[in-house]
């Protein structure tokens, strides 16, 4: 993809071309992170629909102040996210069937016998809303720990000490089910 | 604490290497001190890594596509309808129409049913949008458009059995600017509150919810009989073209079927 800024800008501009290239750049990761945070597929296509016509709105406040595109897209989903999740509480964590929950005593079992995104999906839930984010940020978009930082508004250390505990929290969660 | 940080900061190293290509193997060579600690630990990221590598159904990919481009098409033409708009859009049709005067009748008959690779096909897209800028109603421009998109679909289906991706990737992207605007037409007129109708039929205002009702039969008949008949050609081509242009096909059928589905959805 070339030059981000200069796509963002034209983009700025209704250059569509550009704001083709970023959507195509940016669709797959936030289907996969919005997938993760709602814990569910289906409703996740309407949550990510949404989060890019809100872009397409949007685009004309981003202000390039140190913090990189993918920050201020990855907080429009992450405020579309809590947004279903507050009008769907109880539901988004129903909908996920409870005999998925893995219920191996040997951690090393849990990732020899791959892990599924249904699995994960039900693992995640119970984990803090800090780590859920960080472990979608991170491991399901592929953001950098930087990117990450910037999205959820806390330092790189903090961003790194928050994904050793998340990955500690969700193997305890794997291993014990 | 201080450890507690080091080790945040090699766990990041880890993840980051893990990302690029490593494997785990590799890290723990570099920090065999910590290997028992870091070991459980990336097995746990690779394995949600591997979890979470799921791919959007080809349809949503295709619909969501649509919409997207369906929204920046509207602020587009919104932005368009001002007055400097509508007269530089003018300016450009008879700009047009005095080229193709002066390239003759002739040859825009002759150019009426060339195909991408001929030489005249980029008058016959001329003279589209010379017809595209003087049909004056919205109801008028959608029926053009269905007619439009029809040409696209047979094109599409031509030159795909030439072997030539890159045409058909052209042709595919005209089809999807004619569904969007279809789409796009039918949704304005709503949003507007105006009512479907060609203009003739503006003239018999007492049976107005009679013909309104005529207008959008009319347009779901043309649109529902595309909607099958433009997929079900493209799959056809599918099973008989070279393997090079198959992609492309599976996009313009993925296209069509959205884009037909959007302009039903945009009637009711």
């Amino acid at each position: 993809m070339q030059d981000e800024e200069s796509l963002v800008r034209r983009a700025q501009q209704r250059d569509q071309g550009a704001f083709a290239q970023l959507y195509e750049e940016y669709f797959d990761k936030i289907y996969r992170y919005v997938v993760l945070r709602i814990g569910n597929e289906t409703e996740a296509e309407d949550v990510t629909q949404q989060v890019f016509l809100n872009t397409l709105q949007s685009i004309s406040s981003f202000r390039w102040k140190g913090a990189p595109f993918s920050a201020w897209l990855f907080r429009i989903a992450h405020n579309q996210v809590v947004d279903y999740l507050r009008k769907k509480t109880r539901q988004a964590t129903e909908s996920l069937d409870e005999s998925l929950i893995i219920s191996k005593s040997d951690p090393q079992l849990v990732v020899e016998k791959k892990l599924d995104i249904e699995q994960l999906m039900l693992a995640t839930k119970r984990l803090t809303k800090a780590q859920q984010e960080v472990i979608a940020l991170r491991f399901v978009s592929e953001l950098s720990t930087t990117q990450v930082a910037k999205a959820m508004g806390k330092s790189e250390g903090a961003v790194k000490a928050l994904q050793h505990s998340a990955i500690v929290a969700l193997r305890k969660v794997l291993s014990v089910g | 604490m201080k450890k507690s940080r080091d080790f945040n900061d090699i766990l990041d190293e880890c993840l980051e290497r893990l990302v690029k290509g490593g494997t785990i193997e590799e890290c723990l060579a570099s920090y065999p001190d910590l290997a028992a600690e870091l070991e459980p630990l990336l097995q746990t990221a690779v394995a949600v890594r591997q979890a979470s590598v799921i791919q959007p159904h080809p349809d949503f990919r295709a619909k969501a596509r649509y919409q997207f481009h369906s929204a920046l098409q509207a602020m587009e033409s919104k932005k368009s309808r001002s007055f400097f708009g509508w007269q530089r859009r003018w300016v450009t049709a008879v700009t047009v129409v005095f080229v193709l005067l002066l390239a003759g009748g002739g040859t825009v008959a002759a150019a009426s049913n060339s195909m991408p690779d001929n030489p005249l096909y980029p008058v016959k897209l001329a003279t589209e949008q010379v017809q595209l800028i003087l049909t004056p109603s919205d109801i008028g421009k959608a029926r053009l458009c269905l007619r439009l998109a029809d040409r696209r679909v047979a094109e599409i289906v031509y030159i795909a059995n030439k072997n030539k991706p890159e045409q058909v990737e052209n042709v595919i992207q005209r089809l999807d600017n004619h569904l969007v605007m279809i789409a796009s037409l039918i949704s304005g007129q709503r949003k507007d509150g105006s009512i479907l109708m060609v203009p003739s039929e503006q003239a018999g205002v007492d049976n107005d919810v009679h013909i309104q009702a005529n207008g959008r039969v009319n347009l779901r008949i043309m649109i529902a009989s595309y909607a099958i008949n433009h997929p079900a050609a493209l799959r056809a081509a599918l099973e008989k073209s070279p393997d090079s242009v198959k992609p492309a096909l599976r996009r313009a059928i993925a296209i069509s079927v959205a884009g037909y589905e959007k302009a039903l959805m945009a009637l009711d």
